[in-house]
């Protein structure tokens, strides 16, 4: 029978795995060919055939070691959050606030509506818009195997960036200003001009890919 | 069908069966390509090539963690076992593979084939 860690060590190569692993790959792996070898001998096979056969499990010792090292290495570019939460995420609040900014720039007037004293902004074209961006951000995630919450929040996140600006603003501005109740209902209407609304027309867009999918790559 | 979709159906379906396999118990590498070879009647074959980049990369993605213990013969195996991370991904996954085969059979009547 063969030295098979020694085997597994002269496929291998110097090639690309790991340092801090090698030695523990090439454990697993000759323990595997091994057993591999034991099988086929238990089946009746022949040393020089069992050898063979133990051997066949890889057909290219270069493109396993490529595996192995892309698949052990520490350095993830890119984890499963970034690709289904943090990417889909940027790209919705990306497009979203693009969108806002350039009706800005061009000079489009909002549409002003009065609640007595108080007066609500709508850019229709912007709150238009805002359901493609929400599909994308969960359509992005869906893509990624992100879970419901994830293509849920990579939608959302233009109005949960907001939400989270208001409420980190709203403590200065009462330390500042006094309280008052008219102040707190300043907060509510712009919590609901730029949470509540923004986010059901987001919401509208990703509704379509927050049920849970078929296999999305077949 | 591209080569590039077989894979990913390949490397889902791997992920199904290990994440199922290891649910019921603990496995090395060895153990886990034996025990899919044989309960799918040789349908699904894993070589030591196909089998280890994926355990790893389940690994890296926290779904798996190995272990060095001695086997029922006295040598060192590196077992696997579920996460709970790994246990969270096993529902959703098995849904997807239900769906999937459900529109397969629909379009297809591959259950009647």
């Amino acid at each position: 029978m063969p030295d098979w860690r020694e085997k597994v060590r002269e496929l291998l190569g110097a090639g690309s795995l790991p340092p801090e692993n090698r030695e523990e790959v090439i454990l697993e792996l000759a323990a595997h060919l091994e057993e591999t070898y034991e099988d086929g001998r238990a089946g009746g096979l022949t040393e020089q055939a069992a050898v063979e056969r133990a051997l066949q499990e890889v057909e290219d010792w270069h493109i396993l070691s490529a595996h192995i090292s892309r698949a052990r290495s520490e350095e993830d570019p890119m984890n499963d959050r970034t690709r289904n939460l943090w990417l889909p995420a940027m790209v919705s609040l990306l497009g979203a606030s693009v969108l806002l900014m350039t009706l800005q720039r061009v000079g489009f007037q909002p549409r002003l509506v009065w609640i007595g004293r108080m007066a609500m902004l709508f850019y229709w074209p912007w709150l238009a818009g805002l359901p493609v961006f929400g599909a994308f951000g969960a359509y992005l995630s869906q893509r990624a195997q992100g879970p419901v919450r994830a293509r849920l929040a990579a939608a959302l996140c233009p109005v949960l960036v907001l939400l989270i600006t208001l409420c980190l603003i709203l403590p200065w501005a009462l330390a500042i200003d006094g309280f008052s109740a008219l102040r707190l209902a300043y907060f509510g209407l712009a919590v609901a001009n730029w949470v509540a609304i923004p986010g059901l027309a987001l919401l509208l867009g990703a509704l379509p890919f927050l049920r849970e999918a078929g296999v999305r790559e077949a | 069908m591209s080569k590039r979709i077989r894979s990913k159906i390949a490397r889902g379906s791997g992920e199904l069966a290990i994440l199922a396999l290891l649910a019921e118990q603990p496995l090395y590498g060895f153990e886990i390509s034996k025990q899919i070879g044989e309960r799918t009647g040789g349908a699904l074959k894993f070589t030591l090539a196909s089998l280890y980049p994926l355990l790893y990369d389940m690994e890296k993605r926290g779904w798996l963690e190995g272990r060095w213990q001695a086997n029922h013969a006295g040598r060192d195996r590196r077992y696997y076992r579920l996460t709970l991370a790994g246990r969270r991904q096993l529902a959703p996954l098995r849904q997807e593979w239900r769906t999937f085969f459900q529109a397969l059979d629909s379009l297809a009547g591959v259950s009647h084939a």
